[in-house]
C-alpha cells in the first residue's frame, strides 16, 4: 500500500519532466485545483454539515493576497502563499466566532450568510485593491521545471497532497467524529462532551486557508485577476456539486467528484461539442445525483459497510469496576430553586432535588410537570432562568453542555436521539472520546462494545439506528450515555413500552449500573419499576417539588395520590 | 369486520410479520400483545396501509384492500393512532384536529366531530388554539386520538396509546377508548399495559416473533400458565 502510494507520488512529481504538451499540464493543474477547493469545502460543510455558499469569497481573498503582494508589491510570491492561507483562515475563524455562537444560525440560514460574504467581498475588493480594471500578476517562476505552468502544477499537487492527507487525518481522529456528531446532531454532540463551537471555529479555519493557498497559486496561473472571475458564485456551487457527487460523508468523495466533473467539462470542448457536452454533463449530474443520493463513494462503500469487524476488534475492553471511595450516601448533586419558563409557561418554578452517591433515584410525577426540563438544565441543554445546580460542590449552572458531560453527568433523551448517520458502534464510541478520560478511536470502540454487550445490541453494533425498533434505539440512548462512564446518570422513560418480561430483564440492567459505581435518577411512570427500583423518590408537579422519601411512603401521600396517581396505588 | 388472512410483512430483508390471521368484528374491541419486537408495530401499520404486504390478504367487508393506496384505507373506514403521535407541532389543536377530517364525507361532519372529540377530551377544548408542540405527553396523545377520530373511521388502530403517560393520564385514555368503543366503534389496542388492556378488551391476539402464538378470550389466555408466564408477566 505505501509502495503504491510512493510510486503514485513520484509519478505525478515526475510529469513535468515527461515533455506533454503544455494543455496537459493545465488540465492536471485544473484538475488538483479542483480536488484542493472541493476536499477543503468539505472539512467544514460535509463533515460538520454547515453547507457554505462561500468557498469563492475565501478562494478569493487568497487570490487577492498574493495578487496585491506579489503582482503590485514585487513580493516573492512564495512567500506570499503562507500569508494567502493566514488572511483566508482568519477571516473564516472571525466570522465563524460571530456567527457559531448563535443557536439559529444553522442550515440554510447558515448557507445564506456565506453566500452573502461572497458579494461583501467582491465589493471591498472591487474598491480597494483592485480599484477596477484587475491586477496584472507577472512573476518569475522558480526554473526547476522545464515549463512555468510545469512549476504551478506541481505547486498545486504539494496543495492537493496536503489537502487530501488533512482531510484524511481529521476523518479518522477524534476532531472528525466530533464533526460527524455535530452534522447528525449539534445538541446532542454538545451534552456528549463534544467542544462543538471550538470544533467547527477550527474546522472553518483550516477549510478556509485551504481554500486561501488554492487561491494563491492560481493568482499566478492565471496571471490576471478580476474581481467578476475570482468572487464567482459559479465556483462555491461547482464545489458542492463535486462535493456532492463524489459523496460528503467521506474525505474522498469530494476528489471523486472534483475529478468526475472536471473530466466531463474538458471532455466536450471547442465547437459545436461544447453545447452538446455541457447538456450532456448536466444531464450525466442529474442522473447520477438522483440515483446516488450518497455520492458516487458514498454509494460503493455503503456495499461494502455490512463487513463485520474482525472478532479481535469486538473483545470489550475488561471491566474495571469503578467503586468510588468517598462514603455512599453524601449529596453528590444538589439542585435549589430551579426555575425556567418557555414563551410564558413555567416549566420549573423553584425545583429542589438532592441526589446523593451510590443512590437509585425515582423521579415522577404528571406530563408536563418539568421533570425533562430538569435533566435538560442539568445536562446543559438548556440554561436556567434562575436557582442553583450544583454537582460534587461545583457550581453548573451556565457551564457549556460539553463541560458538564466532562465533569460526569450523562443522560438519555425521552425520544431517543442516535447520529443518524453513524453507526449503532459509531454512536456509542462517541462519548468515550469525550468523557472525563479521554480514550483515543480504538479505546472507545473496545469500549463501546462493552455497553453494547451489556445492553444486549452487541449484534446491531454495525446496523444504523434507524434499522433499530423503538425498544432499541432506547437501550441504544442507555449504552451510549453509560459509555461515558458517568458519576451520575439520568434515564428519561428508558423502561416504557417493556413488557413484564422485559422489565426484570431491565431492571437488573439498572441495579448492575449502581453496581459500577454510578447514581442513577430515573425518570418514570412504569410504577413497578419505580416501587421495585428506586431507594428514594421525588414528586415534581407545576415544576416543583411536593415530595420526597421512601417509594412506598411517598406513594401513599394524599398530595401525590391526588396530582399523579388518580388511586392509591399500593 | 376487518379481516387479515395469512399476511406476511417484511422490515428491510427479513420479515417481520409472517403467516398471521387475524380479525376484527364490527364495534369489537381487540388487543394485540407481545414482547418488543415482535412485528406488533409493523402488523397495525401494514393494516393501516402505511407499509406494504408481502403476501396474505386485507379485506374490510369482504372488499380486498391488500395492494390499496393508504388514503383507500381511509375510506374503507381506517383510521390510525400512529407509535409516537407524529402531530404537527406547530400547527394548532384545532388544525391538527381539522387535517384529520380530510374526506369530504368526514369534512361534512366536522363540527359535530370537533364537538364529539372536545365531549370525549375535555381539556382539549379549553386548549384549542394553542400549538400542539406546547402540550402536556397526554394532551399530545388525546389530540393524536382525536385527528383519528375526525375522520370518522369504523376501525381505529392505536399503538401503545399508553407509552410514556402518566397513571391518572393512562386511565383518562384507556375510559375515552371504552367509551368510543362502546358508541359503536370498532378499535384494535397494541399495548404493554397488559393488565389494563386486557380489562378492556373482548378478545386478545399475543404476538411473538412476527406470529401469533395465542389468541382467545383474555380469561382463557390469563388462564394459559405458560402464556400468562412468557407474555403476560401477572403472577
Amino acid at each position: 500500500m505505501k509502495g503504491a502510494l510512493a510510486l503514485c507520488a513520484a509519478l505525478f512529481c515526475a510529469l513535468p519532466f515527461a515533455g506533454l504538451p503544455a494543455f496537459y499540464e493545465s488540465f492536471l493543474y485544473l484538475l488538483l485545483h479542483a480536488i484542493v477547493l472541493a476536499t477543503s469545502w468539505n472539512l467544514l460543510s460535509g463533515y460538520s454539515g454547515y453547507f457554505s455558499f462561500g468557498h469563492g469569497a475565501f478562494f478569493g481573498i487568497g487570490v487577492y493576497t498574493t495578487a496585491a503582494l506579489a503582482g503590485r508589491l514585487g513580493w516573492p510570491f512564495l512567500w506570499t502563499l503562507p500569508l494567502a492561507a493566514l488572511a483566508a483562515a482568519a477571516l473564516g475563524a472571525g466570522l465563524g466566532a460571530v456567527v457559531f455562537r448563535v443557536r439559529a444560525l444553522r442550515g440554510e440560514l447558515f448557507a445564506l450568510l456565506t453566500l452573502a460574504i461572497t458579494f461583501v467581498l467582491a465589493t471591498v475588493a472591487l474598491n480597494t485593491v483592485d480599484g477596477g480594471p484587475g491586477i496584472q500578476v507577472m512573476v518569475d517562476v522558480p526554473k526547476i521545471t522545464p515549463t512555468a505552468s510545469g512549476f504551478l502544477y506541481l505547486l498545486m499537487l504539494g496543495a492537493a497532497a496536503l489537502t487530501l492527507w488533512t482531510a484524511y487525518a481529521m476523518a479518522h481522529s477524534r476532531f472528525g467524529t466530533g464533526l460527524f456528531a455535530i452534522r447528525d446532531d449539534e445538541d446532542v454532540a454538545e451534552v456528549m462532551g463534544v467542544p462543538t463551537y471550538r470544533f467547527k471555529l477550527a474546522a472553518f479555519a483550516i477549510s478556509c486557508a485551504l481554500a486561501g493557498l488554492a487561491g494563491g497559486i492560481h493568482a499566478i496561473f492565471v496571471s490576471y485577476v478580476t474581481v467578476a472571475e475570482t468572487f464567482s458564485i459559479a465556483l462555491a456551487v461547482n464545489v458542492v456539486l463535486m462535493s456532492a457527487l463524489g459523496g460528503t460523508r467521506h474525505w474522498l468523495g469530494p476528489a471523486v467528484g472534483a475529478v468526475a466533473i472536471t473530466v466531463l467539462l474538458y471532455a466536450f470542448t471547442g465547437g459545436e461539442a461544447a453545447v452538446i457536452g455541457r447538456a450532456l454533463s448536466g444531464l450525466i449530474l442529474i442522473i447520477v445525483i438522483v440515483a446516488m443520493p450518497e455520492g458516487i463513494l458514498g454509494q460503493i462503500l455503503k456495499r461494502f459497510r455490512r463487513r463485520e469487524l474482525p472478532r479481535s476488534a469486538r473483545k470489550g475492553s475488561e471491566v474495571s469496576v469503578q467503586i468510588t471511595t468517598r462514603a455512599l450516601g453524601e449529596p453528590l448533586l444538589v439542585v435549589q430553586g430551579l426555575t425556567k419558563a418557555f414563551k410564558g409557561v413555567q416549566a420549573l418554578a423553584g425545583a429542589n432535588l438532592e441526589v446523593r452517591r451510590g443512590e437509585i433515584l425515582g423521579l415522577v410525577g404528571p406530563n408536563g410537570s418539568g421533570k425533562s426540563t430538569l435533566i435538560n438544565l442539568v445536562s446543559g441543554h438548556y440554561r436556567a432562568d434562575g436557582g442553583s445546580i450544583r454537582f460534587e460542590g461545583r457550581e453548573l449552572a451556565g457551564i457549556p453542555a460539553h463541560r458538564i458531560a466532562r465533569a460526569g453527568i450523562a443522560r438519555t433523551y425521552q425520544i431517543p436521539r442516535p447520529f443518524p448517520q453513524l453507526t449503532v458502534l459509531q454512536n456509542v464510541a462517541l462519548p468515550p472520546m469525550f468523557g472525563q478520560v479521554v480514550m483515543d478511536r480504538a479505546a472507545a470502540a473496545r469500549e463501546a462494545w462493552r455497553w453494547l454487550e451489556f445492553t444486549n445490541l452487541g449484534d446491531k453494533a454495525n446496523s444504523y439506528p434507524g434499522e433499530l425498533n423503538l425498544h432499541q434505539r432506547k437501550f441504544l440512548e442507555l449504552a451510549r450515555a453509560l459509555a461515558a462512564r458517568p458519576k451520575l446518570i439520568f434515564l428519561d422513560e428508558v423502561l416504557s413500552g417493556l413488557t413484564p418480561l422485559e422489565m426484570d430483564g431491565a431492571l437488573r440492567l439498572i441495579r448492575a449500573i449502581r453496581e459500577q459505581g454510578a447514581s442513577v435518577v430515573f425518570v418514570e411512570h412504569v410504577m413497578r419499576a419505580v416501587m421495585e427500583l428506586a431507594d428514594r423518590v421525588v414528586v415534581l408537579t407545576y415544576g416543583r417539588a411536593i415530595a420526597a422519601g421512601m417509594p412506598l411512603d411517598v406513594m401513599r401521600h394524599p398530595e401525590v395520590v391526588s396530582a399523579y396517581l388518580g388511586a392509591a396505588h399500593v | 369486520m376487518y379481516e387479515v388472512s395469512n399476511v406476511r410483512v417484511n422490515y428491510g430483508a427479513a420479515a417481520a410479520v409472517s403467516d398471521v390471521n387475524l380479525r376484527i368484528d364490527a364495534g369489537e374491541l381487540v388487543v394485540v400483545l407481545g414482547p418488543n419486537g415482535a412485528g406488533k408495530s409493523t402488523l397495525v401499520n401494514a393494516m393501516a396501509g402505511l407499509h406494504a404486504v408481502e403476501a396474505g390478504r386485507l379485506a374490510v367487508d369482504g372488499h380486498d384492500i391488500t395492494r390499496s393506496p393508504p388514503h383507500r384505507f381511509c375510506d374503507r373506514g381506517i383510521a390510525i393512532v400512529p407509535e409516537g403521535r407524529r402531530l404537527f407541532a406547530n400547527l394548532s389543536v384545532r388544525e391538527n384536529l381539522e387535517l384529520g377530517s380530510y374526506r369530504a364525507e368526514a369534512r361534512r361532519a366536522r363540527t359535530e366531530s370537533m364537538e364529539r372529540v372536545c365531549a370525549l377530551f375535555p381539556v382539549l377544548a379549553e386548549r384549542l388554539g394553542a400549538p400542539a408542540g406546547a402540550l402536556s405527553g397526554g394532551q399530545q396523545q388525546m389530540v393524536a386520538i382525536g385527528r383519528a377520530l375526525m375522520a370518522r373511521p369504523r376501525f381505529l388502530l392505536l399503538d401503545e396509546p399508553s407509552l410514556g403517560l402518566s397513571p391518572m393520564v393512562v386511565h383518562e385514555l384507556f375510559r375515552a377508548i371504552r367509551q368510543v368503543n362502546a358508541e359503536g366503534m370498532a378499535v384494535l389496542l397494541v399495548e404493554q399495559n397488559v393488565a389494563m388492556a386486557l380489562e378492556l378488551a373482548r378478545r386478545a391476539y399475543v404476538l411473538d416473533e412476527g406470529r401469533i402464538a395465542a389468541e382467545g378470550l383474555p380469561s382463557e389466555l390469563v388462564g394459559r400458565d405458560d402464556i400468562r408466564r412468557a407474555y403476560l408477566g401477572t403472577k
